[in-house]
Parts: structure tokens; C-alpha cells; sequence
């Protein structure tokens, strides 16, 4: 059985006007998983359940092995996790947090501190009212880098960062991977930063879960196909197109199932296969919340 | 409970806030000083003096609960491995121990006057007591607000609550003749009500700490 950092069962936190609907989830250890989700979705929701921020009305929680929100003490001490809308002390400096995470973690790594310190072009003197939004997020994730946590639970790090600061940031996080035992969640609705790091993706929306898989076979197995349809012709959606979108003598479909065979299909009913073209992880991630919206309005 | 992680965040606050713990010393300290002198600078260092517990015990839950709320670092203190009866424990200490210590400074300061000087009735004392006993159980009710309710609006109303309250506070025990009564003696007169106002000022102070972290418990959501 594999070792999992995360799992979440049939998990439901209702609030006056959003619930977090019967949430499964698994991060395997050693892996990056993506959750990726529009604003409002649920991912801030659904990492805080796991940090035992925020206690779910029902289902069950464990990260690390431990019980969540119950033995949430015993599992922080091996995660870090930072978030876009969380603050450092701003009338204090860096050296100050970094002196105060020292004295609280006995796995605090100076050495891996002061790397990160030059890496990330930070200066431990200057206090944190001081620092560009960027630079505070890379001070955030010093702090939780250097405690050399074994799950990494990052909520919209990237959120609002230049193209720069973000590559530094990812590519450090890709460089913690190389750690094998360690496993990060990162969620974000920007797609691109996702894709780029990512071993599985989960898509949520309106507090559900509306799929999720490893990045490779969603990419494997989405196709956009062009297609010109005869006049009097109306194409039907075949097993494996989620969307078809006709005007006039020109189709678009989607696949989230492609083989090749679905374009013999079409070509079959009388249509020309124009072009059958890869789609980009947020081409699938809306196309994705497109057809569970659908299904859900149905 | 990982005492070792309470006490490191306790020393955290002590080391944001320890201006203002020196500075409401030094304000007290001075506020006494005035009160040496005779007439209305005398009465400016009473002002001064009880004006400095309560502006310390309405500020210290602002400081070191809500605007670390409003600053957002409350998530960031409870991604450190602690659970939220740590936190309730640490903030409660921690605040406790920034007013109290300027508190204890104060009235002993006060009260070291008192007994030192043979021209002041040493029967003030326990009406002294009681009036600085009441800023103590304000201070309370405001961690209370700050830690149990978190929102500005909430703690601004538990403010103005507070200072009324000290206004009937004070009518209340200048009006009460058995504690009137013993203010011109030489010797402090410890009456039966002297007794059950302080007293009940104590049980107040228990009551308000003991249904915060009962709140607090039973709270779902933390940040």
C-alpha cells in the first residue's frame, strides 16, 4: 500500500453560504499534487480542514498518519505551510522570525537559512513592514523551507508574484522534492505555476472535487478536435467527448478520453477532421468546470 | 500541552510589547509622583495614575490579540505546532503577565506610599485596592472580547462597556457608607463588604478567564 501524506474522506465543512461538499482526497507521499480551483472553490477551505484549522462537520481527516483536527500537534510539527493571505510580524525583522522558528524547531536548519537567505536575495536585518510582497513570500517560505517539514502545504503562494520571484520559488520547491519522503500540496488558480511542478492535479469547484489525476494522463488524454461537417449534417457528442460546439459547417469537440479512434468516428459520419490539437492545463481545468457546472445545473 | 512551545510564545509577546510595558511604568510611576503634590496636581497624578491601568488594559488585548488577527499572522502562528487551547493558554498568560507587571509595580508603588507617609489615612487602603482591582477585572473581560469574538467592533463596544462600567464603579464605592466610613482611619478596616466587593472583583476575574477558554473550546474555526 502506498504511504499517503494526505487523505481525506468523504469530508463536509457547511457554512451559511458555501459547503465543502463530501471532499475525497490522497496525496501520496513523495508527491506534488496541484489544486487547482477557481476563487471561492474551496482549496483555502479544504487545506485549512487538513492544518486543523478549521474542523469539518463530518468525515475523516489524516495527514502524516496522525487524525486531524484531533492530533494536529503531533503532524504541524512536520508540516509547513504558508499562505498568500497569512503575515509575518511586520515591526519585526526576518532575523528576528528566523532566531523565533530556531528556538521552536530542533530540525531548523541554519545552514539551508542562510542559503535560502542569499538565494532568495533577502537581507535577515530589514523588518518585514519593509519588504515588497514578494520578498515577504519568500521570507514565508524560508521560514517553513528551514524547519525541513515533511509535507509542504502551500495555499496560493504565487498569488501576485512577478515572473522571476515565481521561478525562484518553483524552482526551489522542485529542488525540496528531491528529497524523496517529502510531499507538497500547493494550491493555486494559476495553472501555469501548477503544470510546471505538479506529479497530480485536482480540480475543484463550488466545493467539490471534480476530478483529479496525475498531470501527465490529463494531458495524454484531453484532445480538442476541429472538425467540418457537411451542410445538414448536427454532429453528436461519441463516448469520450465531454463538449461539442457546432456553428454552422465548423465543430469544436472535446475529449477528455482520446484515442485515435474517435476521429475514425467522426470521420465516419460524414465530418473532416480539420486539426486535433493538445489542450493546455487550463484549457482542461475550464473545460473541466464547464461540464461539472453543467451536470450540477442539469 | 507543549509547555515549551506556550512559554516561547509568551516570551514572543513579552519581547513585541515590552515598550509599552516600560512606557505604562514609567507613565504610572510618574502619574504617582504628581500625586505627591497637594491640590489639583495631586489630583492630576489619581487621574494620571488610574488612567494609565486602564488605557494598559484596553490596549495589550489590542495589541497582542486582534491586530494579530487583523494583521493576519494569526495563521501563521497556528501553522506552529500548537493546538488552540495553547494558543487561549499563551495569549491569556502572556497578556496577563504584561499588565500585571506594570499592575504590581503600580499598586505596590502606590501602596509603598501609603504606608510610608504618616500624613495619608493607611484606611484608604482597601477602598485603593478595590478601585485598582477593577481595571484588572475591565483587562479580563476585554481578552475575553478580543480572544472569544475577534472583531474590532466587538472589542471597541467591550471598551466603552468597561470605562462606564469604572464610572459606576466609582460612584458605587464613594457612595457606599461602611466603605466610606473607614477611608479617615489610621488602620486599613478589611468591613465585610470591603471584603466581598474584593472578593467578588476576584471571582469575577476567575469566571470571565474560565467561560474564555470554555468559549474557546468549543470554537470550529480558527483562522
Amino acid at each position: 500500500m502506498t504511504d499517503l501524506a494526505i487523505k481525506l474522506e468523504s469530508v463536509t465543512k457547511r457554512y451559511r453560504y458555501f459547503t465543502l461538499d463530501n471532499i475525497d482526497l490522497d496525496v501520496p507521499a513523495g508527491e506534488i499534487m496541484g489544486l487547482i480551483g477557481p476563487n471561492g472553490a474551496g482549496k483555502s477551505t479544504t487545506i485549512r480542514i487538513l492544518l486543523g484549522l478549521v474542523h469539518q462537520d463530518s468525515g475523516n481527516v489524516r495527514v502524516l498518519g496522525h487524525r486531524m483536527p484531533a492530533e494536529q500537534i503531533e503532524a504541524k510539527w512536520n508540516i509547513g505551510f504558508a499562505s498568500e493571505d497569512m503575515r509575518l510580524y511586520d515591526a519585526m525583522t526576518l532575523g528576528w522570525h528566523m532566531n523565533f522558528m530556531r528556538s521552536l524547531y530542533p530540525k531548523w536548519d541554519e545552514k539551508y537559512a542562510q542559503l535560502l537567505l542569499k538565494r532568495f536575495c533577502l537581507n535577515a536585518e530589514q523588518k518585514i513592514k519593509g519588504l515588497s510582497h514578494g520578498q515577504r513570500v519568500k521570507s514565508m517560505l524560508l521560514l517553513v523551507l528551514a524547519r525541513c517539514p515533511r509535507l509542504l502545504v502551500l495555499d496560493e503562494p504565487t498569488t501576485g508574484l512577478d515572473p522571476v520571484a515565481r521561478h525562484e520559488i518553483l524552482k526551489e520547491l522542485t529542488a525540496v522534492m528531491n528529497d524523496e519522503g517529502r510531499s507538497i500540496l500547493f494550491s493555486s488558480h494559476n495553472t501555469q505555476d501548477v503544470e510546471q511542478i505538479s506529479d497530480r492535479i485536482t480540480f475543484i469547484d463550488r466545493g467539490r472535487i471534480i476530478d483529479s489525476m496525475d498531470k501527465e494522463t490529463y494531458l495524454d488524454r484531453w484532445r480538442r478536435l476541429r472538425l467540418e461537417v457537411p451542410a445538414g449534417i448536427e454532429l453528436h457528442a461519441l463516448p469520450g467527448i465531454i463538449d461539442i460546439r457546432q456553428d454552422g459547417r465548423l465543430a469544436v469537440a472535446t475529449s477528455n478520453d482520446f484515442v485515435p479512434d474517435l476521429a475514425n468516428a467522426y470521420e465516419n459520419t460524414g465530418a473532416r477532421v480539420q486539426s486535433i490539437e493538445n489542450m493546455t492545463l487550463e484549457e482542461i481545468f475550464v473545460a473541466n468546470v464547464e461540464r461539472s457546472r453543467e451536470e450540477v445545473e442539469a | 500541552m507543549s509547555r515549551s512551545l506556550v512559554r516561547h510564545l509568551i516570551l514572543k509577546d513579552f519581547q513585541m510589547h515590552r515598550t509599552s510595558i516600560v512606557f505604562s511604568i514609567v507613565a504610572g510611576v510618574t502619574g504617582l509622583a504628581i500625586l505627591q503634590l497637594k491640590g489639583l496636581p495631586g489630583l492630576l497624578g489619581i487621574i494620571g495614575f488610574f488612567t494609565t491601568l486602564i488605557v494598559l488594559g484596553s490596549m495589550i488585548p489590542n495589541t497582542s490579540i486582534l491586530n494579530e488577527r487583523k494583521g493576519r499572522n494569526l495563521a501563521f502562528l497556528m501553522s506552529l505546532p500548537i493546538s488552540m487551547a495553547e494558543y487561549t493558554t499563551a495569549k491569556v498568560l502572556a497578556a496577563l503577565g504584561m499588565f500585571m507587571i506594570p499592575w504590581l509595580v503600580l499598586v505596590g508603588t502606590a501602596l509603598s506610599l501609603i504606608l510610608g507617609r504618616s500624613d495619608i489615612p493607611h484606611g484608604i487602603i482597601p477602598v485603593t485596592l478595590i478601585l485598582v482591582t477593577a481595571p484588572v477585572v475591565g483587562f479580563c473581560v476585554m481578552i475575553a472580547v478580543a480572544l472569544v469574538a475577534e472583531t474590532e467592533a466587538w472589542v471597541m463596544t467591550a471598551t466603552i462597556a468597561v470605562n462606564v462600567a469604572y464610572s459606576f464603579c466609582w460612584v458605587l464605592i464613594v457612595s457606599n457608607a461602611e466603605l466610606r466610613g473607614g477611608l479617615g482611619s489610621p488602620t486599613p478596616i478589611w468591613n465585610p463588604t470591603a471584603l466581598t466587593v474584593l472578593g467578588s472583583e476576584f471571582a469575577a476575574i476567575a469566571v470571565i478567564l474560565a467561560i474564555t477558554f470554555y468559549l474557546q473550546s468549543r470554537k470550529k474555526d480558527f483562522v
